[in-house]
């Protein structure tokens, strides 16, 4: 847990309702949320802020949440992709970057957050998953699906 | 002699029949030789493939190189890669699907059924080809697998939808109201879907969105003495529409309880204009004007539909919402600039439509 606070978070994600869902698991995290929902908000954000970690959901209404993936991945911000069509919906560019199959829940988006915080920052391309890989369990014993898709 | 001249008459007969069938058939009918050459096709073939009879008889070629010569990518097909070419020698109707090239340069799909022609002595000297233009069935399916996928994601944007109202109502201690503010909110989620139905999911009006959310219930009117509505009708496309309907339901609600709405005697103005912007798009403005309610006192902490009208509607649409809790009553003023409608496969499925 602590590993997540004070952490500055860029959240995209363009539904409202949703949003505040997602935005209310990251502040429960600990964690210090700037939430955007449009494309171009959301590059202002990126390109001007700094952040520790961004949650990005792929489609946001008529446009795709690339172009702020690609500036993240220059300026070296890990982040995360959530979508509800695991990753085979993803470009085939961005499939190395960790999938928070949606809906939002609070265990696997900490599980690769912290992920994200400790392992080495993802690769654009190269063996898609292998960020995946790990023995973490919850503390129920039940090992953490984050991605359902595979 | 009587039996030849009689004969010869059944052998007329049978022929005008054949060709009766054959040439009012809409299915395609080809008779290919030992060399793949056509020496016949019906009407609907020469319709099919823009070739008459006599221009395919006078290429002296095979039928493969006139109708079947291109791949779609434009690459040459050579006739030993044609699957209908090796269903010739093999069993009765092999059936499969190849695509064509018209006359006039454009490709069909088609699906097609070989059988081969024996002699007597149950040699193959010839194959009898049926072919479709399996165009209609291409783009049906195509159609279908586009609207499966639009369904899916709205499937999943409405779970994490009420996933999330769930979550905001819920949070907190346990409170035994909650149950019931859920299960409102339920029932405005479900009725903004109801609007975006009558459109087949394309849009919803402006007015039916703002009457269903502000009726009581579902089989209810909006009560007009309580509500004075005035404004134009509108497009709006789904998420705005959602959103504007949840964002409704919280104001009514809140004046139900402590609003104009909480009192025999207080109304609700709801007062709204389309603006041209700059870039084409309209803009709504909206007022929601309490009146006659009991004296207003700004609330001790925002809950839900503020947060959900001040800071998230706004941050979606890229307009601006202000709640003043005004002694004489609530209002809330929305400027929300109306997304352009339309969605992912959309304009695929209305081009084949239309053609």
């Amino acid at each position: 847990m602590t590993l997540l606070v004070g952490r500055r978070v860029l959240l995209v994600e363009d539904e409202s309702l949703v949003a505040m869902l997602a935005e209310d698991m990251l502040v429960d995290l600990g964690c210090e949320v700037v939430v955007a929902m449009r494309l171009d908000k959301a590059l202002a954000q990126a390109r001007t802020g700094s952040f520790d970690l961004a949650v990005l959901d792929v489609n946001l209404g008529d446009a795709r949440s690339y172009p702020i993936a690609d500036l993240l991945f220059e300026r070296r911000t890990p982040f995360l992709f959530a979508t509800g069509y695991g990753r085979q919906g993803l470009e085939e560019a961005y499939k190395a970057v960790p999938v928070l199959q949606k809906p939002y829940q609070a265990a696997p988006l900490e599980h690769l957050l912290k992920r994200l915080l400790t392992g080495d920052a993802q690769a654009r391309t190269g063996a898609g998953g292998s960020l995946m890989a790990c023995a973490c369990h919850t503390p129920a014993g039940q090992p953490i699906r984050a991605d359902h898709c595979r | 002699m009587v039996s030849l001249r009689r004969g010869a008459g059944q052998l007329f007969e049978t022929e005008r029949r054949l060709n009766a069938v054959l040439n009012n058939a809409s299915v395609s009918i080809f008779l290919i030789d030992d060399r793949q050459h056509c020496i016949y096709m019906n009407r609907a073939a020469e319709q099919l493939t823009g070739w008459t009879l006599e221009e395919v008889l006078a290429r002296d070629c095979p039928l493969h190189d006139i109708v079947h010569h291109t791949y779609p990518d434009g690459r040459p097909f050579p006739l030993d890669e044609c699957a209908i070419d090796r269903a010739f020698p093999e069993n009765n109707q092999e059936r499969g699907e190849e695509v064509f090239v018209h006359r006039d340069g454009h490709f069909y799909p088609v699906g097609f059924t070989a059988s081969p022609i024996r002699d007597d002595a149950t040699n193959i000297i010839g194959t009898i080809i049926e072919v479709r233009d399996i165009s209609e069935e291409k783009a049906a399916a195509e159609r279908q697998r586009l609207l499966i996928n639009e369904l899916n994601h709205r499937v999943k944007n409405t779970l994490a939808t009420v996933q999330s109202i769930a979550a905001q109502t819920f949070r907190g201690p346990p409170d035994p109201a909650a149950r019931g503010v859920f299960d409102a909110r339920m029932a405005a989620l479900s009725t903004a879907h109801n609007v975006l139905v009558e459109d087949n999911w394309e849009s919803a009006s402006l007015r039916s969105v703002i009457e269903r959310a502000l009726a009581p219930h579902l089989l209810a009117e909006v009560d007009l003495n309580r509500f004075q509505l005035q404004g134009p009708d509108a497009r709006l496309h789904p998420k705005v529409a959602v959103t504007l309907a949840m964002a409704l339901h919280e104001l009514m609600t809140n004046a139900a309880k402590y609003g104009a709405l909480a009192v025999p005697d207080g109304q609700v103005i709801l007062t709204w204009a389309l603006r041209d912007l700059d870039d084409g798009r309209q803009q709504l403005n909206l007022r929601w004007e309490e009146c006659g309610g009991p004296a207003v006192t700004p609330p001790a902490r925002k809950g839900f539909g503020s947060r959900l009208i001040e800071r998230q509607l706004p941050m979606e649409f890229d307009g601006s919402a202000e709640i003043t809790y005004a002694p004489a009553g609530v209002i809330c003023e929305l400027q929300i600039p109306l997304t352009t409608l339309g969605w992912v496969g959309q304009e695929t499925i209305e081009g084949r439509q239309a053609s």
